[in-house]
């Protein structure tokens, strides 16, 4: 009877053992040596100082936004803009390698495909492994060290903490809360809470390393969800230079090459972009509880302006859209835990971090 | 499958071979037998037609594959399985769609049929006493059984490997491979890649494996304990593809079956190796003290 229980005896702790490693591995792990209390003010200052330009790491972001999880794979999935809005739904992990300022590379991984971002110098790649297409563009000359004069322009860290907590304070609470792990590293925790009650949006974390300083990553929540809404973070860092080899990308053999052509910043940009900011987009409210206002047309228009317009393209995202949005009163609306979207029967588009009253409060204001 | 004659008056089939094998395990005592006996086992399951005929079922899969790219027209990319529009280019990728293909239920099939086969086809066949005659221990004896499934485990998706490379490098050119990232390795650097994909599905396996060992330790009948064991490969994977069920996925042995493509980027994201081995191995501990337990304490009649 006793030999029979002893040997039943392994069945039984090897469950017990693996339930206890998992317990405490799943258990916030509190950091070895506590990070020295700083006020939000000096995490602020932290960031602005960080200087870390060469690190690589994988970064791994979910969102519970509520949306319906898009395909990745399979007859649904599309490689049209539904594949890049398919990027805010669902979890993905991605591998990111940056050396100094113009060197840098991010791979998000997919499930049996992969697509990648390469920058090397003036050099522009995209790859998507999914159909082999590459696209190119070579970024104008000076681009690279635009970042660092426009470093050098900015004020000192310390003001531009005191400008920017200011800034904050009008529409939020910032506090640090209690010290996190992220990938293996102790980290601030800056959160940023609205004063207002009539947002969607619970709170913003924004994960600082204790050493560095710099953002490790950040966490929106939503009312009345307990898991973030969206989430991005690294989960594993290194701040070694990456391997030179990493950001040497060629084109593959029988790969589709796509050359790129990129906008002049100093002709075209500065003209056209204040203009159509004006006439397209009109905000009411402040801080969090913002609404903006996009008049009529603005949806059929976006659209058109793909360059490419691959076949199923644009009538592929109406359909998302129309599974995606419920009727209500005056429109469709699309709602999500952080954002909501009104889009009124007459054409105009209603958005914000606002409960659906709200929209239409604005909406019939004007 | 199991009842025929011809299969049982096979080589070293049968209660007499079984005898003789106890009788020299009997003459080293409790001296490690362990690795001859693995030896024995292996023997008798490489032996076997049954064991020839699922690694050959295997080996058809790449021929198909190859034999319906060569013979049709160009596929256009984004068709089909993965990989599969770059077969024409590079006839290395036989061997990784033939494993994508493989995967889902081919390879667990095989995996059922012998480690279903392992405990309940020697009691269906009335040679487990026999065994168990020889002081090796009931724990050994499982150890060794066991062993024999994990080395077929191993030479499953090797077989589709190697046989994928070989059609594809008789049928189109090989060279340069093109890899997920878009980064592009010699031919020699990709065969290693192709070997390192058998090798996670070797891993992948062994969990499955144990579960059929346990299976095949509740019943004397073989048939019922291969059904299960593919009836649990096929269940593990519908219960992933269900989004309601995303709490369990991480848990299911199914779950990084198709993770071995993170081998095919560069540099080699190691940690879906790691991670699925993790997680084989605790399925190995679970379904292998089970097993004990069940066969340890089981009555032998048979």
């Amino acid at each position: 009877m006793t030999r029979t229980w002893l040997r039943w005896l392994p069945a039984v702790t090897v469950p017990a053992v693996i339930a206890a490693g998992v317990l405490t591995g799943s258990l916030p792990a509190s950091a070895g040596d506590p990070l020295p209390a700083k006020s939000p003010e000096q995490v602020l200052q932290l960031i602005a100082q960080h200087r870390e330009t060469s690190f690589s790491g994988t970064l791994e972001q979910t969102s519970k936004l509520g949306l319906p999880e898009l395909p990745q794979a399979g007859p649904g999935a599309s490689s049209g803009e539904a594949g890049w809005l398919e990027l805010l739904t669902g979890p993905h992990t991605a591998r990111v390698y940056r050396d100094g300022t113009d060197n840098a590379r991010v791979q998000v991984m997919d499930r049996l495909a992969e697509r990648d971002v390469v920058r090397h110098g003036n050099e522009l790649w995209f790859y998507n492994s999914k159909d082999n297409t590459a696209a190119h563009a070579v970024l104008p000359a000076g681009a690279g060290s635009h970042h660092p004069s426009g470093q050098e322009a900015l004020p000192a860290p310390d003001t531009l903490a005191e400008e920017l907590l200011a800034k904050l304070d009008q529409s939020s609470d910032v506090t640090v809360a209690a010290d996190v792990q992220v990938a293996g590293r102790s980290a601030y925790q800056l959160m940023l809470t609205p004063k207002s009650s009539s947002t969607l949006l619970a709170s913003v974390a924004i994960l600082v390393d204790g050493q560095s300083g710099m953002p490790l990553g950040v966490e929106l929540k939503a009312r009345g969800q307990s898991d973030p809404a969206f989430r991005i973070a690294f989960t594993k860092l290194s701040l070694e230079a990456p391997d030179a080899a990493v950001f040497q990308f060629s084109p593959p053999p029988g790969a589709t090459v796509k050359e790129l052509p990129v906008p002049d910043h100093k002709s075209s940009g500065t003209q056209d972009r204040p203009a159509t900011k004006d006439s397209r987009h009109n905000v009411s409210g402040t801080g969090w509880e913002s609404v903006v206002e996009l008049p009529a047309g603005a949806w059929a228009k976006t659209p058109a302006e793909q360059p490419g317009g691959q076949s199923g393209g644009p009538g592929n995202a109406a359909s998302l859209l129309a599974q995606a949005t419920v009727p209500v009163s005056g429109g469709r609306l699309l709602s999500t835990a952080l954002v909501n979207v009104l889009i009124l029967d007459d054409g105009r588009i209603f958005a914000g971090s606002v409960p659906l009253d709200r929209l239409q409060a604005a909406a019939a204001a004007r | 499958m199991q009842g025929k004659p011809s299969v049982r008056t096979g080589p070293d089939r049968g209660p007499e071979a079984r005898q003789e094998r106890g009788a020299e395990a009997r003459q080293d005592r409790v001296r490690a037998p362990v690795l001859r006996l693995l030896g024995s086992e292996l023997g008798v399951l490489f032996r076997r037609r049954r064991t020839w005929a699922m690694l050959l079922a295997l080996a058809a899969i790449p021929v198909l594959i190859a034999l319906a790219v060569r013979l049709s027209s160009t596929v256009p990319p984004g068709r089909g399985p993965a990989f599969l529009d770059r077969i024409s280019q590079n006839g290395l990728f036989v061997g990784v769609t033939a494993m994508l293909v493989a995967v889902p239920l081919f390879l667990p099939l095989t995996i059922g049929v012998v480690a279903g086969d392992t405990l309940a086809g020697e009691a269906g066949l009335g040679t487990l006493r026999y065994l168990l005659a020889a002081p090796a221990g009931r724990g050994r004896l499982l150890l060794v059984k066991y062993g024999g499934a994990v080395v077929f485990a191993a030479a499953a998706p090797l077989t589709v490997a190697v046989v994928g490379a070989g059609i594809g490098a008789a049928l189109f050119p090989v060279g340069p491979v093109t890899l997920l990232s878009g980064d592009t390795i010699g031919a020699a650097d990709a065969l290693g890649r192709l070997l390192l994909i058998a090798a996670y599905l070797a891993v992948s396996l062994v969990g499955l494996s144990a579960i059929g060992l346990f299976m095949s330790s509740l019943t004397d009948v073989p048939v019922g304990a291969m059904a299960a064991t593919v009836v649990f490969a096929v269940a593990a994977q519908i219960a992933d593809a269900l989004p309601q069920l995303e709490w369990l996925h991480p848990w299911l042995f199914s779950h990084r079956w198709l993770d071995f493509a993170d081998l095919l980027r560069q540099p080699i994201a190691w940690d879906s190796f790691a991670a699925n081995a993790l997680l084989q191995g605790g399925y190995v501990a679970v379904f292998g003290a089970l097993a004990y337990a069940r066969f340890a304490t089981k009555d032998v009649l048979s």
